[in-house]
C-alpha cells in the first residue's frame, strides 16, 4: 500500500471523526436548550399552581397577618362571610334630626323562614 | 377580624343604584352591598377607587343572569323556555342566548361530575313541594311557598334526569314536561362572572371579592395573606350571618349550602330547598351545613349541595374530588376534610382546575 492509498482512508477517517463530533455537538446544544425549556415551564406551572392552591401558610391568629407573596394591602376585618343563601337584607340610611340612622331589614317576616 | 357588617353605610360615590358602602374598618379596601336576586351581593375591592366600577360592572352581570336563568322571573329567558317545553307535546329543541347556553352548560356539568347529586331538570320537584316563588316575594304581601291551601306535599316528584336533555352549542333539546332550575350552580357562576367582570372593567387592577348570597368568588391580586371571609351556616332572624370560623382567601371560591336557609312550612311539614333530585325529597343527610372551597365558585356552589344531598357519602365525595370542605352535623359538630383551616385566620386552600365551568382556570 503506498502513502496515497494510506492517506486517503486517513482524511477519511478524520473528516468521518468532524462529523461525528459536529452531530455530537449539535445534539448536546439541542438537548441542553430542551432541557433548559422544559425546566422554564415546569417552574412555572409550578409557581401558578402553588400559588392560589397549596401555599403552606399556618393558621395565623385573628387580625394577624403571617407570610405571603401576595403584593395587596394588609387587610384585617372580615369584609365578606360565606353562608348559606337566606333571604334578602336591605341596608338603608337616612337622616332623622340630624342622626344618621341605619335600618337594615330582612324582607322575609320571622316565623314564614326558620 | 370582625364581621364588618354593621355601622354607618352611605350610597357608593358616583352610584344611583342601590349600592350602599360597608365601613369594615380598614381602609385598604372598599365594600359595597346591595340587595340583588332575592338575596344579598357584596363586592369589595382595593384599591378603594375601583368601586364605583366594580358595582356597575357586577350590575351589568347581575341584571344578565337575572334575565338568563331566573325561574321567578316571568320574563326571563329559562321561564319562557319552561313555559314552552311545558307546552310543546313533543318537546322542543331551543337556540338558547349565549348567556343561558352557558349557565345550562355549567349545571349539566355539575350534574355529570356531581353523578346526578345536583341536576338541573328539579324544576318540577321544587314547584311540586311549593318552592314556586321568589322569597322575597313575601315581604311584598305575596304568599308563602306552599300556599297551595297549606296541604301536605303529595307525592313526591323525582327529577326526571339531566340526562335526558341535550345541549350542543346554544341548541338545547329539551322534553316536553320538564322544568328547569339551575339553583345549585347559577349564584355561583354569577359571581364567578361578576369577578371576570370587574376586573375586565378595572383593567386588571388590584383585586376583587365578589359574594353573591355569600357564595364568594376572588379574582386579581389578593390582600396580603388573603382575603378574610367568614364562615357562617345561614342568616339569624336578624339577617345578620354569625361567622363560627374566620379564614382567608386568596384565590378561587368558597360556597356554602345549608339546610337552615331557605326553608318553609307545608302541611305541617318543614322543607327546605335543597332536594334530591333522585327521591323528589328536600335531602334528610346528616349535614345541615356545608362549605367548600374550588376553583370556580360554579364547582363550590354544585359541591356544597351535592354534598348536603350525598348525605353519608359527602366526605367520600368530596374526599374524591380533592375539594377542602367544613362540614356541619345536624349535631352541630364540625368536620374538615382536604386541608380545611382548623382555626382562626386560615388560608383556605383551593385545588386548581375547574370542573364545570369552562370560563374558570383549567
Amino acid at each position: 500500500m503506498d502513502r496515497s492509498s494510506r492517506g486517503v482512508p486517513r482524511r477519511e477517517s478524520i473528516r468521518q471523526a468532524r462529523r461525528m463530533s459536529n452531530w455530537t455537538a449539535a445534539a448536546l446544544i439541542a438537548g441542553t436548550g430542551t432541557a433548559a425549556v422544559a425546566l422554564a415551564h415546569q417552574a412555572r406551572q409550578a409557581t401558578v399552581t402553588a400559588t392560589p392552591s397549596t401555599v403552606a401558610i399556618p393558621a395565623t391568629a385573628a387580625g394577624t397577618t403571617g407570610t405571603s407573596a401576595a403584593a395587596g394591602p394588609r387587610v384585617t376585618h372580615s369584609v365578606a362571610t360565606t353562608t348559606a343563601s337566606g333571604v334578602t337584607v336591605t341596608t338603608t340610611t337616612r337622616t332623622v334630626n340630624g342622626q344618621t340612622v341605619v335600618t337594615r331589614v330582612r324582607q322575609v317576616p320571622a316565623g314564614r323562614d326558620d | 377580624m370582625t364581621a364588618g357588617t354593621a355601622g354607618l353605610t352611605r350610597p357608593v360615590p358616583g352610584q344611583r343604584g342601590p349600592w350602599q358602602c360597608v365601613p369594615t374598618g380598614d381602609d385598604a379596601v372598599a365594600v359595597a352591598e346591595r340587595a340583588a336576586l332575592g338575596t344579598s351581593a357584596r363586592v369589595a375591592v382595593w384599591p378603594p377607587e375601583n368601586l364605583g366600577a366594580a358595582c356597575t360592572a357586577t350590575d351589568d352581570v347581575l341584571a344578565a343572569l337575572d334575565r338568563q336563568a331566573s325561574r321567578f322571573r316571568p320574563d326571563s329567558e329559562l321561564s319562557w323556555l319552561n313555559s314552552a317545553a311545558s307546552r310543546g307535546a313533543g318537546g322542543g329543541l331551543f337556540m338558547l342566548g349565549d348567556g343561558l347556553a352557558e349557565a345550562v352548560g355549567v349545571a349539566l356539568a355539575a350534574a355529570r361530575w356531581t353523578g346526578g347529586l345536583t341536576d338541573p331538570t328539579v324544576g318540577a320537584t321544587l314547584v311540586s313541594l311549593g318552592y314556586d316563588r321568589d322569597f322575597a316575594l313575601i315581604s311584598q304581601g305575596g304568599e308563602p311557598p306552599g300556599s297551595q291551601g297549606g296541604e301536605p306535599p303529595g307525592a313526591p316528584v323525582p327529577a326526571p334526569g339531566w340526562q335526558r336533555l341535550r345541549l350542543d352549542g346554544p341548541l338545547l333539546r329539551l322534553p316536553p314536561g320538564i322544568r328547569l332550575d339551575l339553583g345549585a350552580t347559577a349564584k355561583g357562576l354569577g359571581s364567578d362572572r361578576a369577578v371576570r367582570a370587574v376586573m375586565c372593567a378595572t383593567g386588571g387592577d388590584g383585586g376583587v371579592l365578589v359574594s353573591l348570597g355569600g357564595d364568594i368568588a376572588v379574582a386579581g391580586t389578593p390582600p396580603h395573606d388573603g382575603w378574610p371571609v367568614g364562615v357562617a351556616e345561614a342568616p339569624d332572624q336578624a339577617g345578620l350571618s354569625r361567622p363560627a370560623q374566620l379564614v382567608r382567601q386568596a384565590a378561587g371560591a368558597v360556597a356554602t349550602s345549608s339546610v337552615r336557609a331557605r326553608r318553609w312550612r307545608r302541611g305541617g311539614a318543614v322543607l327546605h330547598h335543597i332536594v334530591d333530585p333522585r327521591t323528589g325529597r328536600p335531602a334528610d343527610g346528616p349535614w345541615r351545613t356545608v362549605t367548600v372551597a374550588a376553583a370556580t365558585c360554579a364547582d363550590a356552589n354544585a359541591a356544597s349541595t351535592a354534598a348536603i344531598v350525598a348525605g353519608v357519602r359527602a366526605q367520600e365525595w368530596l374526599a374524591a374530588a380533592g375539594l377542602p370542605a367544613r362540614l356541619t352535623g345536624h349535631d352541630g359538630r364540625v368536620r374538615r376534610l382536604g386541608g380545611w383551616p382548623a382555626g382562626d385566620g386560615g388560608l383556605v386552600p383551593v385545588p386548581p382546575g375547574s370542573h364545570v365551568y369552562a370560563g374558570g382556570p383549567r
